[in-house]
Formats: C-alpha cells, sequence, structure tokens
C-alpha cells in the first residue's frame, strides 16, 4: 500500500466531525485566498472608519487569551510547584502553540502587507504596544514550541532530546509566563491609545492589567473544558480530580479581577457610562454572567466536584472573556453611526481558524502522547546506545 | 518621538475659517500636487454641498459646509479637514515599524515602505485622518503629506499657497501669536480658542473660527499627548518583564528546595524508624 493511499484510509476512519473539520478549514482556506486575489475592501466590510474587524478582535485580542492556559500551567506546575497538576500542562501547551500560530495566521491575513511581516524585526518601535505584541509572540510562539517537542520527542523516542527538553522545563516555563505577562497586559495597551474613541465602560488605564488577569482566568477555563470535552468524546483519561484543583485557583483571580474592575470603574474612569442602551446590556452580560456567577459558583465545592457543572461556570468565564474582548476592540470602539457587521467571509475565516484549532488539537490529541502522560512513569535515562530507545512511553 | 523636542519653529497652517470662503482651490491644489485621482460623486451625498463626502485615499483635504441662521439670513460655515501634523503624534507612535515620523520640519511624514498595514495608526488617530487603500490586494495608508518636499525646498504647502484668503503658514510661534492677535483684535468674530493650540498635546494645524468648533464637526480631543497615554503603560515593560522573570525563579527555586528539604526529612526518618525497629528486634 502507498503512503498515500494508507493517509487516505486513515482519513476515511476519522469521526464525522473531524471530517467536517477538515472541510470548514478547506472552506476558509478558500476565503482566504479571496482576501489576497480581490483585497481588504472587497472582502471584508472594513473602512475607514472602522479599520479592525472580526479578524483582530476575534483571531487577534481574543485568541491570545484564550491560549493563555499555557504559561498560567506552566508557572503553576513549576513555579508553585503544585506538580499534581503537571498531566494538565501538556494539553495546555499544545493548545497554547495552536493558538499562538493560528494567531499569527490570522494577523497575516488582516496586515494589508503581510510579506513585510519581517519589519517588525528590522524597524524597532519601543513606544508602540504592536512592536511588543508582534515580539512578543513571536518570541512565545518559539518557547511553546520548544514546549511541544516533548511529546513529540517522546512519541519517536528520541531519548536524549527528551533529556534535554525535560531539563529545560523549568527555565521555558519561567520565559512563558514572563512573556505572556508582557503582550497580554499589552494587548490592553493597545486600547489606551483610543482615549477618545473605546467607551467609558471599558477605557480605563489599568485595562493592560485587568486584560492580564482576565487572561490567566480564560486559559484554566480552557483546559477545564478542553479536558472535559476530550474525557467525554475522544475516551482520554478523566482527569476530573485535577480539575478540580485547578478550579479551587479560580476563584481567586477571578476575584481579583472583578475587585480590580469595580475599582477601576468607579474611581479611575470617567463617565458618561450607560449613556448607550445596547452597551450597558453588554457590560452587565459580560460582569455578571461571564465573571460574576462564574466566581460564584467556583466558590461552591459541589459545584467543582461536578464536571458538568464545573465546565459550565468554566464556560461561562471563556463567554465573558470573549465579550470583555469583543466589547473593547469592537461593540466599544464602534461609532453608533456606523455599525459594522463581519462579511460572511470574514466570519468563515474566523470560524475555519477555530476549526483548524479543534482539528489540530484532535489530531495531535490522537497520535502524540498528550493526555496520557504521567511524568513518573517515563524513563529519561540515557540508552547505552545513541539513538532510539523503545522502552519510552507515557 | 522626542518628547522634549521644541515645536515653536515647525512649519504651522493658521486656519483662519471666518476667512475661508468654500472655494475649495486648496482641494483642488491638493490633488493636482500630489497627482491624486478624482473621486466619483454625487451632489449631496453628504452634508450640504461638502464633496466627496469623506476624505478618503484619494482626497487628502477638503471642506465642509454647514448651514446656519444669523440675524435671519442663512450663511456658510467651513472647516478645512486635512492632517493636525501633531507634536507628538499618535500614529508615529503606535506603528510597529515606526512609518511616521514628525519631521523638524513640522509635517509628520509617512514612510510606505515600511508600511505592514496593521491600521494602528487609524485607530489611533484622533482626528481620523490616516486613510486606506481598500481596493488594492496589497493595500498602504494614505494621508496629508504636509507637502514635505515643498517645505524642504523652502515653499508653503500647496493648499497654502493657493488659498486666497484663509491659511498663513509659518513658524509654530509665530502662527501662535498671529491667532492670538486676531483674537484680541475681534473678539465679537472668533470663538476664543484656537483648535490645535493644545488638542493631543498641540498640532501644526491651528483653527480659528466663529462658530462653535463642536458645531462644525470637530472632535473633541484630549489635551494631554496621546503617545503619553500608552507610554505610561509600555514604559513598565522591561521592569515587569525583570521583575516577573526573576520572581518566578525565586519562588520556584523556594518550592522545590523546600520539597527536597521535605523528601530528606523523611528519608532521615524512614532511616530512623528502621534503625528503632531494628534496635527493637535485637
Amino acid at each position: 500500500m502507498s503512503v498515500l493511499s494508507r493517509i487516505v484510509d486513515e482519513v476515511r476512519s476519522y469521526h464525522w466531525f473531524v471530517k467536517a473539520m477538515i472541510i470548514t478549514v478547506v472552506i476558509g482556506m478558500a476565503g482566504a485566498t479571496l482576501r489576497f486575489v480581490f483585497g481588504l475592501g472587497a472582502t471584508t466590510n472594513l473602512n475607514d472608519t472602522y479599520p479592525w474587524g472580526l479578524w483582530i478582535s476575534f483571531d487577534v485580542v481574543t485568541a491570545v487569551p484564550l491560549a493563555a492556559g499555557a504559561f498560567t500551567l506552566g508557572a503553576i506546575v513549576h513555579c508553585f510547584n503544585i506538580k499534581k497538576l503537571e498531566p494538565l500542562v501538556r494539553p495546555s501547551i499544545v493548545t497554547g502553540f495552536l493558538g499562538y500560530s493560528l494567531v499569527s495566521v490570522g494577523l497575516l491575513l488582516d496586515l494589508g502587507q503581510p510579506q513585510r511581516a519581517w519589519h517588525v524585526l528590522r524597524y524597532w518601535n519601543v513606544h508602540s504596544p504592536m512592536f511588543e505584541v508582534s515580539m512578543c509572540i513571536m518570541l512565545y510562539t518559539t518557547v511553546l514550541f520548544l514546549e511541544f517537542l516533548e511529546p513529540v520527542a517522546q512519541k519517536f523516542g528520541w531519548s536524549v532530546s527528551l533529556r534535554l527538553l525535560r531539563w529545560l522545563e523549568m527555565p521555558l516555563a519561567i520565559a512563558a509566563a514572563a512573556i505572556s505577562t508582557l503582550h497580554q497586559s499589552s494587548l490592553g495597551t493597545f486600547f489606551l491609545i483610543a482615549v477618545d474613541k473605546l467607551h467609558s465602560l471599558w477605557y480605563n488605564p489599568l485595562l493592560p492589567l485587568l486584560f492580564w488577569i482576565s487572561a490567566i482566568c480564560s486559559g484554566m477555563c480552557i483546559i477545564i473544558l478542553e479536558a472535559t470535552a476530550c474525557h467525554k468524546w475522544m475516551g482520554e483519561p478523566n482527569e476530573g480530580e485535577l480539575l478540580q484543583t485547578l478550579s479551587k485557583i479560580l476563584p481567586w483571580t477571578l476575584g481579583a479581577y472583578l475587585a480590580l474592575r469595580v475599582y477601576s470603574l468607579v474611581f479611575l474612569s470617567q463617565g458618561p457610562f450607560f449613556n448607550r442602551p445596547w452597551l450597558t446590556l453588554s457590560f452587565l452580560l459580560e460582569v455578571g454572567v461571564g465573571f460574576l456567577v462564574p466566581l460564584i459558583m467556583f466558590c461552591n465545592k459541589a459545584i467543582r466536584e461536578n464536571d458538568s457543572r464545573r465546565s459550565l461556570a468554566a464556560g461561562l468565564v471563556v463567554f465573558g472573556l470573549v465579550l470583555n474582548r469583543f466589547n473593547v476592540s469592537m461593540f466599544g470602539m464602534m461609532d453608533p453611526q456606523n455599525p459594522y457587521f463581519p462579511t460572511a467571509i470574514e466570519s468563515l475565516v474566523t470560524l475555519s481558524i477555530i476549526a483548524a484549532h479543534i482539528l489540530f488539537f484532535v489530531l495531535i490529541a490522537k497520535y502524540f502522547p498528550i493526555f496520557e502522560h504521567h511524568p513518573e512513569t517515563v524513563d529519561y535515562r540515557i540508552p547505552h546506545r545513541p539513538g532510539k530507545t523503545a522502552g519510552v512511553s507515557g | 518621538m522626542s518628547t522634549n523636542r521644541d515645536f515653536s519653529r515647525d512649519g504651522t497652517f493658521l486656519i483662519d475659517l471666518t476667512k475661508c470662503t468654500g472655494c475649495r482651490a486648496c482641494q483642488v491644489a491638493c490633488k493636482q500636487w500630489n497627482q491624486l485621482p478624482a473621486e466619483h460623486t454625487e451632489f449631496f451625498s453628504g452634508q450640504g454641498y461638502q464633496n466627496p463626502p469623506a476624505m478618503s485615499e484619494y482626497t487628502f483635504t477638503r471642506i465642509k459646509f454647514r448651514d446656519y441662521q444669523k440675524n435671519g439670513q442663512n450663511e456658510f460655515a467651513f472647516y478645512k479637514e486635512m492632517c493636525m501634523h501633531c507634536n507628538e503624534p499618535a500614529c508615529a507612535s503606535v506603528c510597529p515599524v515606526g512609518a511616521f515620523e514628525k519631521t523638524v520640519e513640522g509635517p509628520v511624514f509617512y514612510k510606505d515602505n515600511r508600511c505592514i498595514g496593521c491600521r494602528f495608526c487609524m485607530i489611533a488617530c484622533p482626528f481620523g485622518v490616516p486613510k486606506y487603500e481598500w481596493s488594492k490586494a496589497l493595500p498602504l495608508v494614505k494621508k496629508c503629506t504636509g507637502c514635505l518636499e515643498r517645505v524642504r525646498e523652502g515653499l508653503a504647502p500647496a493648499c497654502a499657497t493657493t488659498c486666497p484668503t484663509a491659511i498663513t503658514y509659518g513658524p509654530r510661534d509665530e502662527m501662535i501669536e498671529l491667532g492670538k492677535k486676531r483674537l484680541l483684535r475681534h473678539p465679537e468674530r472668533y470663538v476664543q480658542k484656537a483648535y490645535g493650540y493644545q488638542e493631543a498635546g498641540g498640532t501644526s494645524v491651528i483653527y480659528l473660527t466663529a462658530l462653535p468648533f463642536d458645531e462644525l464637526g470637530f472632535k473633541q480631543v484630549t489635551k494631554r499627548a496621546l503617545p503619553e497615554y500608552t507610554w505610561d503603560a509600555l514604559r513598565l515593560v522591561p521592569g515587569i518583564f525583570l521583575t516577573a522573570g526573576a520572581g518566578l525563579s525565586a519562588l520556584a527555586w523556594i518550592t522545590h528546595r523546600r520539597e527536597r528539604l521535605r523528601q530528606e526529612l523523611e528519608r532521615e526518618r524512614a532511616a530512623l524508624a528502621a534503625e528503632e525497629a531494628k534496635e527493637d528486634q535485637e
């Protein structure tokens, strides 16, 4: 049997859901091609009064905090030394690596001159939050790639590189947390320059700090959702007990976020606050349903111990985070006289980026030891002869 | 972007809108000098007689019209929209590749060979000046150049040269002086404020008007230079990076040391217990 037919057979054997994801990704790629053939004006609803649309609001501003689980768990496990949670580190790194790679794809689609993206490395402007975020994303994607190599090395039995990567775990986790702190917050700094444009419900000088803390919250919640979903639908081991431990951290971060949010709104922002009913509603949904309700839920032991209720609470935080980033980068920035709706192509491309994330995650979890990883069972010894060892498996 | 630069000798437009007749020669001169194509427009497509309806990639300056009543008479007021050439431009501060530069001559210059097309300048500009080539596959930003080439050769910008009545061009301090003189000499003719004197930290375009600025469509803009808003956060970046890195390293060292000590203690205890058990047997 040739390689090609083996691949075709393999793909045929996939679940219909995976096939649907593949089709969505292909459609999205076609949409992306249209953008490069006909230009941004023809394929998007962007214009001079509304230059940043769905691709920035979701693919960059929202996708980055959703991928924050990698650095959060790295810091929790390696720096706070809560070793118990180590089995969750790998899925979070895969999520992070995919998330950041797809952020880069989204950013390149949205750039007017993507072939010049490297100019950021050539012409530095340290006064620009965009420069800072671009540099961080490049650096951090590299770090995530190195961290992601660990399951790959394990899968193929490259024990020497596995030992090296294992030794690098701690410095990489520290670098990841430091770099992430910078760019997660700098995404908030983006909107500090929109002084008279962003609505007062969201504009305040603490925006960078709020972006950072909420990213930590949502990063952990994504891990909860992912691990639960993989247990439910992919037959991966149940990490419920670990997720319980993780959800004990959430009331602290959510509480800190809400306290800062209220403080900045009451003491640092200048009204008018409630002059636009839709924005008021969106604000209430975001802060109430998206942060306050899950805070109360995560404080409750019974809910933390129940898989589906815990996932519901985590889902609400993710909803709150997405709504928050859309409120800051889209709804709060919009001029009510010139409303913006994404075109079908914009929506399809974003949808296919989400689909690509799910697809690659499922495939990686299928072929690499992501969930079955329990470090005490792995043999990291250098073999007598250089090369492969057979005894390395999760 | 140097915050301590002295802007008083920067080439500056003093635009006295009470003297503007709405002839739009400035629009034509701008198109001619910058070789910009005409736009297909319709009459009354915007508010009143103004055309084109907005500044765009083809239109760097534009006269806005406003009808109003004075002593029972219909009157016109005008507003020449253009790049404000800020002393400390928001566009220059947010551009990741430094494609905007506040030149020593005054105009804010756009280096199109650097631009990566992220459009952050359009988000950042408080006056809504930078426009985009939406029709192109690989678009660039377009905006008023302040006729930098002309200014460097000792000429005034095209619109200022062609304007028969309203625009004076010269060093910023002299333009401010001239503006103040006019406000003092004819207090009945002017709103007692010069737009651009302090807006966005001060600009190289300064307006005098008879009507309140917001009625003419001037944007309400903060008096603080915009780059300061982001710099307040960005200047902390190196410190935060070092603090986070060092803090987490220290934390990791402490937690791992504690674990090692605990394990050693346990081992000792186990050894002790084993010894005791041995002694008990004997």
